[in-house]
């Protein structure tokens, strides 16, 4: 399974608001600094702007979970696939702000383990979390086997 | 004429909520925008159900604090992860330009909008010339 893991932004988020009232303190434009840094080395944009999203990746003997933050997003503008042997999870979020309507995208790709039965894969979608469930296969289950000793 | 003139940092550690237990927060990402007749703050609180969100003006600080409804499965095991269970907290101060009767807020799949009225010193008045 690989995964590149995602980073959380600075919540010192860069907001258009931080400049307002005109003062922007030194402590504030660091932060931006170090959170335009943090964002170009991981590649990342941030998880409200687009781009990538954190995801948790959990089992139980029946089924592999993977739980991606996706808030405010429309039900019908999430897509899961599997895609070689890879989950891929794209979304996008429509916003408006006064006149303007801008959408930001977000797409994840999970690589999922070959024991999941990926034609029986279903999520669902909730407070802004997304939750894809993937059933593992009969065999990838564990076992009991009683072995009767003579 | 500033909005939400300051803004309180809330620092990893800081005492939330009355009891006074100290632990982890995170700030939620969060949006602010200027119409004319009111402040619309965005906050994005994924996990955060309506049962578990706390909204209090107080003395010009508006607080919200968002705790997350998930809980793992029983008997699961967690392979990855990446998300945070430490409970949101934003505290944005405001100054007398906002009507604290009227704030109006809606929760819909873990995006918090909240709608703070200007109180009516702070709206923009037309004068005519007579």
């Amino acid at each position: 399974m690989r995964l590149i893991p995602y980073s959380y932004p600075s919540f010192r988020s860069v907001t258009p608001f931080a400049g307002v009232g005109g003062r922007l303190a030194q402590a504030d434009i660091e932060d931006q600094l170090d959170w335009l840094y943090g964002a170009a080395l991981t590649g990342i944009s941030n998880s409200v702007g687009g781009g990538q999203f954190p995801v948790d990746l959990y089992n139980d003997k029946d089924n592999l979970y993977v739980r991606a933050e996706l808030p405010g997003v429309a039900r019908d503008a999430i897509s899961v696939e599997i895609v070689n042997g890879s989950l891929s999870i794209q979304a996008s979020r429509k916003e408006k702000s006064g006149e303007e309507e801008t959408t930001a995208s977000f797409s994840r790709l999970v690589s999922i383990p070959d024991d999941v039965q990926g034609d029986k894969v279903s999520a669902s979608y909730e407070n802004g979390i997304l939750t894809v469930t993937l059933p593992k296969k009969e065999e990838a289950k564990p076992r009991k086997i009683n072995v009767s000793v003579n | 004429m500033s909005l939400f003139n300051s803004l309180i940092r809330p620092s990893n550690g800081t005492p939330a909520g009355a009891e006074g237990e100290t632990r982890e927060t995170r700030r939620p990402h969060y949006e602010i925008r200027e119409t004319e007749g009111s402040y619309i703050v965005t906050a994005y609180l994924p996990g955060v159900a309506r049962d578990g969100l706390e909204i209090v003006d107080e003395e010009g600080k508006l607080r919200i604090t968002g705790k997350c409804a998930h809980k793992l499965p029983e008997g699961s095991v967690t392979l990855h992860r990446e998300s945070s269970e430490a409970p949101f907290d934003l505290v944005l101060e405001h100054d007398s330009t906002v009507d604290t009767g009227k704030i109006e807020a809606e929760l819909k799949d873990g995006v918090l909008r909240l709608s703070l009225a200007k109180s009516e010193a702070a709206k923009p008045r037309k004068i005519t010339v007579s």
